[in-house]
């Protein structure tokens, strides 16, 4: 090899090795005082060994207002490429914030928005790694159309790959808006999430707020409902993206990788023939339901701190990537309300596009009365879980376990929901309303003339439980398809689904429905 | 009968060779053997005295405790590539033809009827 060659050689080995280091050994040390990785430990943390290829490694911006030409570091602050998680490819980017603190520029936006492109062509998932403290100010104007060429690639690649938003540090203004475009947030650690910084609200309404209190892990997960999952660390967050990402497809076309089977599908749990409580008004926590009749150790909840009155999560049977739908009778009774809708309502929507099958558990008393939930347009929430349901075309099935009350035994996958299969348990009371506030509707006079109102009303409720609170009348009119043990659910629900496997369901063509919002 | 004694003498000088050879190594593999045995275990007294712990499994190996640990790291580590489909773990590859069925197959093209690549 001659000696021009090897100055070439030289000159690319001396411009990889400055773009491995980032911003800086400096920097790179402060990073890790901070108690944070670099976005190459990042990814070497999630990638299969030696999995990694790199693209666009030594793009730099080329602006040079405000001094920003003295800061050209290959890469620019973000680490793109191709690799594998447990064997799958992927495309992945990591923001870098030893560089400018990760501000996100036009090269940025021009390398994420080719992964974005080469993503959805190859039809493999896509991760991101988010830790900026925003736009890249001295790029003005460019730094926010920058912002609108990884918003449009979001939503086009939406439902058609997954797209998943690990946030490890802040995530603010309009950097937010990606991550909220994406299927899943996870933060981890100290990450935060706001449109609008504690300083700038101080300045505008006077409220004072920390970053944490403002939009850190607990308020996403528990109050807002932004973010669908959290890690206490860095690595755990890592990998809980490999774990979601079991349960997902490559793309739309394409099922999530069957695991194979370690529990047998005729496997019938005895403690869920006494799982309901004698009580009808006694809470039972539906997890436990759950855990019992699918595959061991296989359930990833979505969202649980967030609208803890319905349960969402991905579980297996038989090894198979199922989501699972349920109303939490140990919060709220199980009512629905707004965010259970909207919280349903989405994870329906989801496994609809991956071709995940859906099985909801049914004990829900009704929607949740009340002048807020009215006001606060609890109509519209509702009417989401409706459309969902309706619109989605992965086979459904439904277990009606106690209360299935009015409109929200309806919303909750009735047999008219395009629902597959409706399993009841014996415990199942399927009706329009509770027994007390229907005697008060059917029984007025009735009960106003008797000569003991209370004993009266006594009897009319009885007789009213009697003749409603039991899944035979359902069954009767084909409402429900079968009545089942509770112990028979995890078998009848693996032959079920076994069957349904192959179900194909088309919509009527349209340009997109118009789901309430 | 003066070649057949010279052949006599060649035969059992060359087999008594061989053989002499063959009882030297085995007379040094015994002697190998027998340093390499591990120490004879003392006699029990005949009082009795405490145990003074658990005894290892396997001579000359890890102990028990370790072989535990081994086993409990191991099976956590199964049940994490489980959690997350590794590859062992998976029935079929995502995507696969083999296990494709047709009729879904068909079925998600009409799903996806207005979907196109190019999108802009």
């Amino acid at each position: 090899m001659d000696g021009k060659t090897n100055d070439h050689l030289q000159t690319l080995r001396e411009m990889r090795s400055r773009a491995v280091l980032g911003g800086g050994v400096k920097r790179i040390e402060q990073q890790h005082a901070r108690g944070k990785l670099t976005a190459r430990e990042r990814l070497s943390l999630l990638l299969d060994e030696g999995s990694f290829q790199e693209f666009g490694a030594l793009a730099t911006h080329n602006v040079s207002a405000f001094g920003l030409d003295k800061q050209r570091f290959p890469g620019d602050g973000i680490v793109t490429g191709f690799g594998k998680v447990s064997g799958r490819r992927v495309a992945v980017f990591a923001q870098d914030f030893t560089v400018l603190g990760g501000s996100f520029s036009e090269v940025q936006a021009q390398k994420i928005s080719r992964l974005q492109d080469l993503a959805l062509e190859s039809g493999i998932p896509l991760i991101g790694l988010n830790d900026s403290g925003g736009a890249r100010i001295q790029e003005g104007v460019r730094s926010l159309a920058a912002y609108g060429e990884v918003f449009v690639r979001n939503v086009m690649a939406s439902g058609v790959i997954p797209q998943i938003s690990l946030i490890l540090g802040p995530c603010a203004g309009g950097a937010v808006y990606s991550p909220a475009l994406t299927d899943f947030i996870i933060m981890a650690g100290e990450s935060t999430m706001f449109l609008t910084g504690p300083d700038v609200i101080t300045a505008v309404t006077g409220e004072e707020v920390t970053a944490q209190t403002l939009g850190g892990v607990e308020v996403h997960t528990g109050r807002s409902g932004v973010a669908h999952l959290s890690a206490p660390t860095e690595v755990a967050g890592l990998s809980l993206v490999k774990l979601l990402l079991s349960y997902l497809p490559q793309n739309n076309n394409e099922d999530p990788p069957q695991v194979r089977p370690d529990d047998p599908t005729n496997r019938m749990d005895e403690s869920l023939n006494s799982v309901i409580p004698n009580d009808d008004n006694e809470p039972y926590d539906i997890r436990d339901v759950i855990t019992a009749v699918f595959d061991h150790d296989s359930f990833l909840e979505i969202q649980p701190a967030y609208a803890e009155n319905a349960v969402v999560g991905f579980v297996r049977l038989d090894g198979y990537s199922v989501g699972v739908v349920a109303n939490q009778p140990a919060f709220m009774s199980g009512a629905l309300n707004m965010d259970a809708s909207d919280k349903i309502s989405r994870f329906i929507r989801l496994c609809d596009a991956f071709n995940i099958p859906l099985i909801t558990f049914v004990d829900c008393p009704g929607f949740l009365p009340g002048v807020k939930e009215e006001y606060g347009g609890v109509i519209r929430h509702g009417a989401k879980i409706i459309y969902a349901y309706c619109e989605a075309t992965v086979p459904k099935i439904s277990i009606v376990t106690r209360k299935a009350m009015g409109g929200a035994y309806v919303a909750m996958g009735a047999k008219q929901m395009r629902t597959d299969l409706a399993f009841a348990w014996p415990t199942a009371q399927i009706a329009v309303m509770g027994a007390e506030p229907a005697v008060r509707v059917l029984y007025r006079e009735d009960v106003k003339n008797a000569a003991d109102p209370l004993a009266r009303t006594a009897e009319l409720v009885a007789d009213y439980r009697a003749q409603f609170f039991n899944p035979y009348r359902a069954a009767d009119v084909g409402q429900i398809d079968e009545i089942i043990e509770p112990r028979e659910t995890r078998p009848r629900l693996a032959r079920a689904l076994e069957v349904l496997r192959t179900k194909v369901q088309q919509t009527p063509p349209k340009k997109h429905g118009l789901s309430p919002t | 009968m003066d070649n057949l004694l010279w052949g006599l003498q060649t035969t059992v000088l060359g087999m008594g060779l061989v053989f002499g050879l063959l009882a030297l190594m085995w007379g040094l593999l015994t002697l190998a053997l027998r340093l390499d045995r591990p120490d004879e275990p003392q006699a029990p007294s005949t009082a009795a005295e405490p145990s003074p712990g658990p005894q290892p499994a396997l001579t000359g190996g890890p102990d028990g405790e370790t072989v535990a640990a081994i086993l409990i790291a191991t099976l956590t580590h199964r049940a994490q590539r489980r959690r997350e489909a590794a590859p062992a773990m998976r029935s079929y590859w995502p995507g696969s033809l083999l296990y494709a069925s047709r009729w879904v197959g068909a079925g998600r093209a009409r799903q996806n009827h207005g979907w196109r690549r190019g999108y802009r």
